[in-house]
């Protein structure tokens, strides 16, 4: 007897280990059970991974008419499962009929009568159990527990190792069903440009079969448009030296089989094996579309600049003669037409101002426009915004006070965009004051500036604070001006992923406006 | 008398033109769109072109390019006049030997323009 169990150990250990798929060992394991053990239900149930459920995985194929199905999920609640995972030990249930599991019940209605659960242990953590269900009375015993203690731990790493492998596989054909359904390329290659990858969307966007990619060598190069080749080429060469890191959306023009341009977009990593890069791996995605609306975009807003500008430049041109006209015929221009003309020129400045507005408004909403980033020092801009308002300033009897600190870093961000920013909030600081005090200052945080214009001047109440920076509002409808420069501005802070708000002690109490720009334009700033 | 070659679509801009060029040292011939004004350059010999960028059919900055690709244009100074901002043709500057002048602008721009055009075209 002790030699036949040993075969039979030897046996079933043999099994566990000669098949990936679970039913295969479990089906030809509890043959080799029944010739140990009796029973007349066997199961094996894994819990899920918080503890909380378990599900019973395989079960004896001639015993199918039990509540405790397969492939179904039941709470650990109640459960002979619960009780094998709390003690870490086998439970034998001698009589279900007096059982205190809620499952004892349900397998005493199926007529089974004593039960065995046997823990599986895997890298001391409970997995789930093997379960032995018997239509005797107190049919399990200790001699059942020692020879499973044998093969259990076998069981649970054959078991785990089925999971694994599964899972595996599971995400490969996840990971191969993205790769042959992504409409964006996505590739693999090596240093010297063979693919060792390549998804099949391209032969959607280029119009060349798959197989022309595998094997030629740098195919996708010989596909840009030459005057983006050079560029493609150097930019993927910085990748695989090393000297660039990634490549982030990279724009270029492939030439399609059938002859039109397709725009792309790349992103690049490296591929690194031991500490050496030897190849890359990326995207191209079709923004074709994009670029098409873009330029409709940008055409549109060239086209209604150039109608609404015509005319009003005709109307200024043809001003300039009238006057000088006027002026040859009589020396001595009466009060009246200077009059007339100073009306003239002042409304077609404010028709020029709004128009202005309107359009660069337009131009920032449609995106169209990428920042032109370079390091910028806000002091110059500061200088040269308050230089080009000193006039004005001083018509108005207002003081500019001027303070930045020496060590305020550069920052990266649009140049004109900055400056118009400041220029339009200085300005503002001085329309709106009256022999005050215009006070411009510049901190650093800890990512970030702080940019505070600040005026002694008519002020804001609460509400005005939070809709100032709308398109078109005003606080009085017939004030001069487009009510477009703050939206403006708040545009270009967004742009530049920082924040801009007002503040206001009250009516005539002045106000503050704020910009906190990121010093490296990369931190997200949220604005509200 | 230099002679200069206004191409320009806009019928009133073409007044102003003649009007603050009166009695100046120039010779003005104008075309009212790119193909003439490319047909009156082969016939002829002109000392600079003013171009008008948005016009009907090809645009004024398409037909700079075109000029540029031909040797025997390749240095005639050109003036590109428009209400759009000079940036939008910043590019065009690479191309030599021609400058921006944005409308509106009044005689004494223009003749500042031309001279400075020729003066450095030297």
């Amino acid at each position: 007897m002790f030699v036949s169990k040993k075969e039979i150990i030897l046996n079933i250990n043999k099994i566990i280990f000669s098949s990936l798929d679970i039913r295969d060992v479990y089906q030809t394991m509890s043959k080799e059970f029944l010739k140990v053990i009796d029973f007349d239900r066997l199961s094996v149930t894994l819990i899920t991974e918080n503890n909380d459920l378990y599900e019973t995985f395989v079960l004896s194929k001639d015993y199918e008419h039990t509540q405790l199905k397969e492939g179904v999920l039941y709470p650990m609640e109640g459960s002979l499962m619960k009780r094998v995972v709390q003690f870490r030990e086998p439970v034998i249930v001698q009589d279900t009929s007096k059982g205190r599991f809620l499952t004892d019940i349900i397998l005493f209605g199926e007529n089974i009568h004593s039960r065995l659960g046997f823990p599986l242990e895997y890298k001391g953590r409970i997995i789930g159990s093997v379960n032995f269900g018997s239509k005797r009375k107190e049919y399990y015993s200790k001699k059942h527990i020692d020879f499973l203690s044998k093969i259990a731990p076998q069981l649970a790493m054959a078991i785990e190792n089925t999971r694994l492998f599964n899972k595996i596989k599971e995400a490969e054909e996840k990971y191969r069903t993205v790769i042959e359904t992504s409409p964006d390329i996505i590739f693999e290659c090596t240093k010297d440009g063979k693919f060792l990858l390549m998804s099949p969307s391209v032969e959607n966007v280029t119009g060349y079969s798959l197989h022309q990619f595998y094997d030629n060598q740098g195919y996708g190069l010989s596909l840009c448009h030459r005057e983006d080749q050079e560029q493609v080429q150097s930019e993927i060469l910085q990748v695989l030296q090393g000297t660039n890191k990634s490549l982030l959306n990279l724009e270029f023009r492939v030439t399609h089989k059938e002859g039109y341009t397709v725009w792309l977009s790349l992103e690049v990593l490296p591929i690194i094996k031991e500490n050496t890069i030897v190849g890359i791996e990326g995207f191209c995605r079709d923004i074709t579309e994009r670029k098409r609306l873009d330029e409709l975009k940008d055409n549109l807003i060239r086209d209604v600049t150039h109608e609404l500008k015509t005319p009003v430049a005709k109307i200024e041109m043809a001003i300039d003669m009238f006057q000088r006209s006027l002026l040859q015929e009589n020396k001595h221009t009466s009060g009246r037409a200077y009059q007339i003309n100073e009306i003239l020129r002042n409304n077609i400045d404010r028709l020029k101002n709004v128009i202005k507005n309107i359009l660069d408004i337009s131009k920032l909403e449609s995106g169209t426009e990428p920042l032109k980033l370079s390091d910028i020092s806000l002091a110059e801009l500061i200088e040269l915004a308050i230089n080009t308002m000193k006039d004005t300033a001083d018509k108005k009897k207002n003081t500019i006070v001027y303070e930045v600190s020496p060590e305020i870093p550069f920052i990266k961000a649009d140049r004109d965009k900055i400056l118009h920013l400041l220029t339009h909030l200085i300005h503002n600081a001085i329309k709106f004051t009256e022999q005050g005090t215009v006070r411009i200052s510049v901190k650093q945080l800890s990512h970030t500036v702080e940019i505070t214009v600040e005026d002694t001047g008519k002020g804001l109440n609460k509400e005005i604070c939070e809709r100032i920076f709308d398109k078109f509002y005003k606080e009085t409808p017939s004030a001069y001006g487009s009510g477009i420069g703050l939206a403006i501005c708040k545009n270009i802070v967004q742009m530049h992923k920082g924040k801009i708000w007002a503040e206001s002690e009250g009516k005539r109490k002045g106000s503050r406006f704020k910009v906190i720009l990121p010093i490296h334009g990369e931190h997200l700033l949220v604005n509200t | 008398m230099k002679e200069l070659l206004i191409v320009e679509d806009d019928l009133e801009m073409q007044e102003f033109y003649k009007d603050m060029l009166q009695g100046e040292p120039f010779n003005i011939t104008l075309a009212p769109n790119a193909d003439e004004g490319l047909r009156k350059i082969k016939e002829g010999t002109y000392d600079m072109v003013i171009l008008d960028i948005l016009m009907e059919g090809i645009t004024g900055d398409r037909l700079f390019a075109l000029l540029r690709k031909e040797s025997r244009y390749r240095n005639v100074p050109v003036i590109m006049a428009s209400v759009l901002e000079e940036n939008t043709y910043r590019c065009f500057q690479a191309l030599g030997n021609v400058s921006f002048l944005e409308k509106p602008f009044n005689k004494e721009k223009l003749l500042s323009e031309i001279t400075k055009r020729f003066e450095s075209s030297r």
